[in-house]
């Protein structure tokens, strides 16, 4: 499947609907994962990954909505296309009388065969004991069972759902490292997740949605067009007149010292205005992803309590 | 100033007793309902004093018989058969209350990371454990007062009815001690009740050869220290002395085993498990193979047993129940030549049910697996639908398959042994044979449901087993119209090896085991995997 860039594209959604009874978990949600690319998926608890990577899987049905992956239909094809996936759950939950290297290898070969000398490698890398009954490991262990299944597989495909919940830091060092190679490798990587920080440090692109749709997808570099820089300066002469510029949010300071936001389009005027003031130091701070967010969900939060608010 | 390790017991007691209240009620009523319907049983069954005797010159020589009930001590009055035949099971009955009682307070709750918060808190090293052991004391006296109360209730002498209760109690009570001891010493709480069901095991066997030779040696084992109180005859209440100092050397055992170990560590460290998976391990089949091996050779063990008791008590029958007029509302349509076949029968019909039960247990252990979230990697996988669920439904018909002939084969060969006609082997095992599409339908009946209404799934097939038993029991007795039984497989299936073998209705019940398997199997290609 080509688009318009002529890049295929691994996984292509759009306007899927999932509903549970009365509950709409997937409400026309979009989703475009090109070939080769780490592509963020976040959004807040609750949003509907889980549930979108389920309707990857074929593991749930799609009520509307055309959802293609590699090429197939999740649903009609669900065992051909999942050789050439590999997928971590959210949540793992193992056999508890199976041990840890039981496990993997079951999965492994459930999933069309591992790579032995990739096992033992993943296995020492993230310090897990393959010995120990499922029963007696931590969450976080229970996980490294799943990311070593995967990970050791020769999937084009891979799923991967909040894989890093219950990690220690130098264990999610070890993962992102891995996923920096799967994508030197040239395979593609769905990684969900609500870590912004997981997600700057390896995606590619990143979709964001919220209550089941799409609110913002593309680059990192172009979602920071819609978000502001933060900055900080120091001049020789108060300031004056910058909040009359236009784009320029939550002005502060005093005594030779100022601090605003300022949208990505107004930074050069900004910084224009305060040059005739004589900066002696000057701070910016490019928005993370973790402003994106708030900024996205963290104004409509605001709006959508302000009634409840008033009620009570 | 009460001692710092026990702090916080009382609270912890409050807490499980009522997290536990639901649980201990259904162990108390069902102590009290198999002592009342015992005595009832007893009382219509043997309402003349020539059908006692009967009875007693058949079991007082029946090594099988003594070997699962106990001592034949206090034959010669109706209460007498009555603790004879019920005291067993209840002690039985006390013995797992104790133990789950006792070790889900204790080692799951460690396990589990429970014991930790609360031991963080205002609570002493030793309260748990005594917690968990007084809940469990708390249970066995509940139901030695409950047992004595559906005794009196149903006419029997007092005394020696609240003597079965102290007596079944105080048994209970030297289990949850053992469970106090396995909580120690194992890691885990599977583990840990693997060890006290192994303890009651040789608690049982040391007592059946004790009474059946009669040496004594039944005083070695806990259960023979309860049936020594001879409720109703001898009236002893001395031997429960005998339980209570068990159980006070035990806890004080599991108190020295506490203090020297870790929060969270057993005695016995976990032996280390393959790093690997063997070659068999590699296909949902593999794995289905594994999951049920242990539930497997559990039930194949416990159907077996069951058919050679039942097998080994045909010799007795015809005198036990040759001139009793109330035995034909048990046995129907008796006829002095085809009794031993009419007995053999109606057990063949009670192996088949339990077979039965396997069956639905094990198609279950598939919805088990979706619902906790362990179908969905392996779904993720290129396993198919159909494999998956396949899977479990081949165990549920191969494993109740093998279950059902090997408890048939045992059960003629202990039959043809105790009557001393070789001819029954065969023909008991003709007999089961026949009844196989029937577990069939069981296992197909669970399947089914797995697929199209998961979530409903175990209390509707667990509910039509109930109904299949009730009808197998009663409609017969009881006068019913006949649609009520067209809805049991047993119904259908003749119940040998009295009754001819008839090609139809297995062919039918074969042939709707297998619509319903391909259903079952259809409707969990087309619905949600639904994981909660």
């Amino acid at each position: 499947m080509r688009t318009l860039r002529g890049m295929t594209s691994a996984i292509s959604v759009t306007g899927l609907v999932k509903t549970f009874g009365a509950t709409r978990a997937l409400d026309g949600l979009d989703l475009e994962v090109t070939t080769g690319e780490v592509h963020g998926f976040l959004g807040p608890n609750g949003s509907g990954k889980s549930t979108t990577i389920r309707v990857l899987l074929g593991l749930l049905r799609a009520d509307t909505g055309r959802v293609r992956l590699l090429g197939g239909d999740p649903w009609a094809d669900a065992v051909a296309l999942h050789r050439r996936l590999a997928y971590v759950p959210g949540d793992v939950t193992l056999w508890p009388g199976i041990t840890g290297g039981e496990a993997i290898d079951l999965l492994g070969r459930l999933q069309g065969g591992l790579d032995p000398a990739r096992r033992i490698e993943l296995l020492e890398r993230f310090d897990l004991d393959p010995r120990k009954k499922a029963r007696t490991y931590s969450k976080g262990n229970r996980q490294k069972v799943a990311l070593v299944a995967a990970l050791a597989s020769d999937a084009e495909l891979f799923v991967l759902d909040e894989p890093t919940s219950g990690l220690d830091p130098l264990m999610e060092a070890v993962f992102r490292d891995e996923v920096r190679g799967l994508r030197a490798e040239g395979r593609t990587v769905l990684l969900s997740s609500h870590i912004l920080a997981e997600a700057e440090a390896l995606c590619d692109r990143v979709s964001i949605i919220r209550h089941g749709r799409t609110v913002q997808s593309g680059s990192l570099a172009e979602l920071r067009h819609l978000t502001r820089t933060s900055i900080t300066a120091e001049t020789a002469r108060p300031v004056t007149g910058l909040d009359a510029l236009p784009g320029v949010h939550d002005l502060a300071g005093g005594d030779g010292r100022v601090r605003f936001d300022v949208d990505a389009e107004a930074l050069d005027a900004a910084v224009r205005h305060l040059s005739g003031f004589g900066i002696r130091a000057l701070t910016s701070a490019p928005p993370t992803l973790e402003e994106l967010f708030l900024r996205h969900y963290g104004e409509e939060l605001a709006e959508e309590q302000l009634p409840e608010a008033v009620r009570s | 100033m009460r001692a710092p390790a026990l702090a916080g017991t009382g609270t912890l007691v409050r807490f499980a007793l009522r997290r536990d209240r639901v649980r201990l009620a259904v162990w108390v009523a069902v102590g009290a309902g198999l002592t009342a319907q015992q005595s009832l049983g007893s009382q219509a069954f043997y309402d003349t004093p020539e059908a006692l005797a009967a009875y007693r010159a058949s079991v007082g020589s029946n090594a099988a018989t003594i070997a699962l009930a106990g001592p034949p001590v206090g034959l010669d009055t109706v209460a007498g058969a009555v603790a004879f035949e019920i005291s067993f099971t209840l002690v039985l009955v006390a013995a797992l209350m104790a133990m789950s009682t006792t070790i889900r307070h204790t080692r799951a709750d460690e396990e589990a990371g429970r014991t930790e918060l609360v031991r963080a808190a205002r609570v002493g090293r030793h309260a748990p454990l005594l917690a968990g052991v007084g809940l469990a004391a708390l249970g066995c006296a509940a139901i030695a007062v409950a047992i004595g109360a559906a005794g009196v209730a149903t006419g029997l002498p007092a005394g020696g009815s609240f003597l079965l209760g102290a007596s079944v109690g105080t048994a209970g009570l030297v289990f949850a001690a053992v469970s106090a001891v396995a909580a120690q010493v194992s890691g885990s709480a599977r583990a840990a009740y693997g060890i006290v069901l192994a303890v009651f095991g040789v608690a049982f066997a040391v007592r059946a050869v004790g009474d059946i030779e009669g040496d004594g040696v039944s005083w070695l084992s806990p259960i023979g220290w309860a049936q020594a109180t001879h409720p109703y005859s001898d009236d002893r209440w001395w031997p429960l002395l005998l339980g209570l100092a068990g159980t006070g050397v035990l806890l004080a055992g599991a108190r020295a085993l506490l203090d020297r170990r870790d929060l969270g560590a057993g005695v016995m460290s976990p032996r280390p498990g393959a790093a690997s998976a063997s070659r068999l391990l590699g296909s949902p089949w593999g794995l289905a193979g594994r999951l049920h091996r242990g539930a497997l050779l559990g039930w194949a063990g416990g159907l077996v047993a069951l058919g050679a008791v039942y097998g080994s008590i045909a010799g007795s029958v015809q005198t036990l129940l040759g001139d009793n007029p109330a035995a034909e509302t048990f046995l129907p349509a008796l006829s002095t030549a085809g009794l031993v076949d009419a007995y053999l029968g109606v057990t063949l019909g009670m192996v088949v049910l339990t077979t039965g039960a396997y069956a639905v247990s094990a198609a279950l252990r598939a919805r088990t697996e979706e619902s906790a979230g362990r179908a969905e990697p392996v779904l993720a996988t290129a396993t198919s639908r159909p494999a998956w669920l396949g899977s479990h439904a081949a165990v549920a018909l191969l494993g109740s398959t093998a279950v059902l002939v090997a408890a048939g084969t045992v059960m003629g060969l202990s039959a043809a042994a105790a009557t001393g006609d070789p001819a029954l082997t065969g023909r008991v095992l003709a007999a089961t044979l026949a009844h196989l599409p029937d577990v069939w339908v069981f296992a197909a009946v669970a399947t089914v449901l797995v697929g199209v209404l998961p979530r409903a799934a175990s209390a509707t097939a667990w509910g039509w087993v109930a109904y299949v038993v009730v009808v197998t029991l009663f409609a017969e007795s009881l006068d019913w119209p006949s649609w009520v039984d067209d809805l049991s497989p047993l119904a259908w299936t003749p119940a040998g090896p009295g009754e001819p073998w008839a090609a139809g209705p297995s062919i039918v019940l074969a042939a709707v085991a297998l619509g319903l398997l391909a259903t079952g199997l259809a409707g969990f290609r087309r619905r949600d995997l639904a994981t909660g």
